[in-house]
C-alpha cells in the first residue's frame, strides 16, 4: 500500500482503500476514510508511566483561526457543519508543530541508541472538540506525518481528569481557563500564542527556553521585588544565595528532559546533544544569578545555557538561540518573544498574575493566580 | 413460566418504535430484605434509569408525540425477588421510576422472553446472566462499578472500537444485526438534540489500534446511523484510568460489555 497524499475519503465517497481482511459482514466493512499513513511498521507507543508526554491541544498543533472563527461569530452547529464539509482537507501546522516535530526526531534517535526502552517522548492531541471533528484531526496527522497514536476528543467536557490519566508532563493549549486549570491540579501547563512570524527552528536538536522565577522557581523572590523593588530584590538574593528557591510549575518538565539527555551522554553524545536547554532570565549574573544557578544544582538538574539579562529584553536573545519553545510567566515577555517569531507560552502562575508589568494585554490582567 | 405485571403509574410506550431496554432488577434495587416500609434500597443502575428517563423526557419536550423512546423493562429471575413482586413493584413506583412493566419468568424461560419481546438491550450485574443471552444474540452489557458512579443528568454510552471494527469470531449474524439496529436507535435519538446540553452522549473508544482504527470506528459507525460526541484512542495505555474519567453507564462490545485490563 504506497502513502498517496490524494487519497482521502468522505462518508458519501467511494472506498478507495480497502482492509484486506476477509469475512467481514457488510455492515462492519470498515471504509477507510482516511488518507492511509505511513506503511512501515509502526513502533508502538510507550506506556504513558515510562513516557514523557506531552499533551497540546488541536488549535496549538494546527492552524483553525478560520474554523474559530465561524465557531465564535456562527455558533457551534455551523462550526461542526463546516469541520465535516472541510473533513478531507487537512489543517496547515499550528505554533506547536515544530514543537512536536522536534520531539518525534529526538524520540527517532533515542529509538536507535535504545531500542527496547520506552523512556521516549509521548505525544497526545487533547482536546475539547467533539468526534464530529475527528476524522478531520485524523487526516491532518495522516497528511503531516505525525506520530500521534493516542488522542482524547472530549466533546465539551474538561480534559484536566484525562491529562492526569496519561500522567502528562506538559500540556499546551491556547485555552488559558484549562491551563490554569492544570497547574492547580499539579500538571505542567502553558497557554501557547502564534508568533507574528516564525524563525527557522532545527529539525534535529530540541530546544526547550525557560524563564527562571515563577517558572522553573516559584514566585518567592518576584514577591520580594514587587513589593520592595530592585535594591531590597538583590539584598534578599545574595543573603539567601545558598538557601535554594522553592519549585516552580515547569521544574519537572526540565527534570524529565533531563533524564532523556543522560540517555544520550551515556552513549557519548553530550556535545551535541539532540536536547538543549536554556535558562533565559531577568536575573543578573554578577548577583541574583547565583542563587539560580545553585538551586539548579541542589536540585541535581542540569541547564545547559544560562542567559542573564540583568533586565535587558529577552526577543532579541531568543532570535538567536531559537528555541522550539520558550515558557515565561509574564505577558511581557512572552509578547515580546512572539514579535520575534519565537512560540512563546504563558505560564499564568504566581504574583505576576495578579501584577502586571506595564504594556501587559488587559484580558491577562483579569486572570486570577494561582 | 413468565409472568408480565404492567406498571399502570406509567405511560405505555409505541411497541413498534421504542427501545426496549430490559434492566435486571437486581441491578435497581439492593437485593435483601426492604426497609420498615417495604422500599428497596437503590440499587448499581439507579443512576442509569434516571438517565434513561432524562433522555425520555428531554425527547418528549422536543416533541410531545415522540414514539422513538426508551421502554424500560424489569426483568427478576431471582425466585426470592419473585416473591416479593409487590415491594418490587411499589418500591419502583416509591422512586417514580418509568418502569412499563416487571417481567417475572424463571432462569430457563427468561431469555425466551426477552427474545418474544423484541428487547433490543439487555443489562444486568450479572456477568454470567449477560454472556448467555448475548450468546443467544440479545444485545448485552455488564453493568459494574463504574455503573454507580454515573451521572444520572445524562446517559453515556461508550462503544469499544476494536469490537466495532473486528467483532469477537462468535458473534453470530443475528447479534450483529441487533447491535446494528439499536445503535441505529441509538443515532437516531441522538440527533434529536443538539450538540451541546444533549442528554444523551455517545462516546467511542479504541483500545489497542492506532489513530487510524479509531477513525475506522468512527467511520463504521457513522455508517450506521450514529455520530460519536467523544472518541479516545488508547493505543495500548491502560483503560482503568480512562475509563474512570469517561464514566460510561455501560459498554458496547462484543465481549459482552466486559473489558478484560
Amino acid at each position: 500500500m504506497s502513502l498517496n497524499n490524494g487519497q482521502s475519503l468522505t462518508a458519501s465517497g467511494q472506498d478507495l482503500t480497502r482492509n484486506s481482511s476477509s469475512g467481514r459482514a457488510p455492515w462492519e466493512d470498515a471504509r477507510t476514510v482516511l488518507k492511509p499513513s505511513t506503511p512501515t511498521r509502526k513502533p508502538k507507543p510507550p506506556k504513558p508511566e515510562n513516557a514523557v508526554t506531552i499533551a497540546v491541544s488541536a488549535r496549538v498543533l494546527f492552524t483553525m483561526e478560520k474554523e474559530q472563527q465561524i465557531y465564535e461569530q456562527q455558533g457551534m452547529e455551523e462550526y461542526i457543519k463546516y469541520q465535516v464539509e472541510h473533513e478531507t482537507e487537512p489543517f496547515s501546522p499550528g505554533p506547536a508543530f515544530s514543537f512536536v516535530k522536534a520531539l518525534e526526531a529526538v524520540n527517532a534517535q533515542l529509538r536507535e541508541l535504545y531500542p527496547e526502552s520506552e523512556e521516549l517522548f509521548d505525544v497526545v492531541l487533547m482536546t475539547n472538540n467533539h468526534a464530529y471533528v475527528g476524522l478531520r484531526l485524523i487526516n491532518t496527522i495522516n497528511h503531516h506525518q505525525l506520530f500521534i497514536e493516542r488522542f482524547c476528543m472530549t466533546g465539551g467536557n474538561s480534559p484536566i481528569g484525562y491529562l492526569k490519566a496519561y500522567h502528562t508532563n506538559l500540556y499546551l493549549s491556547a485555552d488559558p481557563v484549562k491551563v490554569r486549570e492544570a497547574l492547580e491540579e499539579g500538571i505542567a501547563a502553558a497557554t501557547m500564542f502564534t508568533p507574528d512570524k516564525m524563525t527557522e527552528v532545527s529539525e534535529t536538536q530540541l530546544r526547550v527556553a525557560f524563564d527562571g522565577d515563577a517558572v522553573l522557581f516559584s514566585d518567592e523572590s518576584e514577591r520580594i521585588y514587587k513589593a520592595h523593588g530592585l535594591d531590597k530584590f538583590f539584598e534578599h538574593e545574595k543573603a539567601h544565595e545558598n538557601k535554594p528557591l522553592d519549585h516552580g510549575p515547569l521544574k519537572c518538565f526540565l527534570e524529565a528532559l533531563g533524564k532523556l539527555q543522560k540517555k544520550f551522554y551515556g552513549k557519548g553524545q553530550r556535545m551535541d546533544c539532540p536536547i538543549r536547554t536554556y535558562l533565559v532570565t531577568a536575573r543578573s549574573a554578577a548577583s541574583s544569578g547565583t542563587r539560580a544557578l545553585k538551586t539548579l544544582r541542589s536540585w541535581g538538574l542540569e541547564i545547559d545555557e544560562a542567559l542573564f539579562l540583568a533586565g535587558a529584553p529577552k526577543g532579541p536573545m531568543l532570535e538567536k538561540i531559537r528555541p522550539h519553545i520558550f515558557f515565561d510567566d509574564q505577558m511581557f515577555h512572552v509578547e515580546g518573544a512572539a514579535e520575534m517569531g519565537t512560540v512563546a507560552c504563558h505560564v499564568p502562575y504566581g504574583i505576576a498574575q495578579r501584577v502586571p508589568k506595564k504594556g501587559i494585554s488587559n484580558k491577562e490582567t483579569c486572570s486570577a493566580p494561582k | 413460566m413468565v409472568s408480565t405485571v404492567l406498571n399502570t403509574d406509567v405511560k405505555q410506550k409505541d411497541s413498534e418504535h421504542a427501545v426496549v431496554v430490559a434492566v435486571a432488577s437486581r441491578a435497581v434495587f439492593e437485593q435483601g430484605a426492604g426497609g420498615d416500609d417495604g422500599v428497596y434500597a437503590e440499587g448499581m443502575a439507579f443512576p442509569l434509569l434516571q438517565a434513561l428517563q432524562k433522555v425520555n423526557k428531554r425527547l418528549l419536550e422536543e416533541n410531545s408525540a415522540e414514539s422513538l423512546l426508551f421502554d424500560i423493562v424489569l426483568i427478576t429471575t431471582d425466585s426470592q425477588q419473585q416473591q416479593q413482586s409487590f415491594h418490587l413493584i411499589s418500591s419502583t413506583k416509591h422512586y417514580g421510576l418509568e418502569v412499563s412493566r416487571f417481567c417475572f419468568s424463571t432462569e430457563e424461560d427468561f431469555i425466551e422472553n426477552l427474545l418474544q419481546n423484541n428487547v433490543h438491550l439487555f443489562l444486568s450485574t450479572d456477568r454470567h446472566e449477560v454472556s448467555q443471552t448475548s450468546q443467544k444474540g440479545v444485545l448485552s452489557a455488564l453493568l459494574d462499578e463504574y455503573t454507580a458512579s454515573c451521572p444520572s443528568e445524562q446517559l453515556r454510552v461508550l462503544f469499544c472500537g476494536d469490537a466495532v471494527i473486528r467483532p469477537g469470531t462468535n458473534q453470530t449474524p443475528a447479534s450483529r444485526q441487533t447491535a446494528q439496529t439499536f445503535s441505529a436507535q441509538l443515532g437516531k435519538m441522538r440527533q434529536k438534540f443538539g450538540i451541546s446540553d444533549s442528554p444523551l452522549s455517545i462516546a467511542l473508544m479504541t483500545s489497542c489500534g492506532g489513530r487510524d482504527s479509531c477513525g475506522g470506528a468512527l467511520q463504521t459507525l457513522r455508517s450506521l446511523g450514529v455520530s460519536a460526541d467523544e472518541a479516545y484512542c488508547l493505543a495500548g495505555a491502560p483503560r482503568g484510568p480512562i475509563l474512570s474519567v469517561l464514566r460510561p453507564h455501560f459498554l458496547l462490545s462484543n465481549s459482552f460489555g466486559v473489558l478484560e485490563d
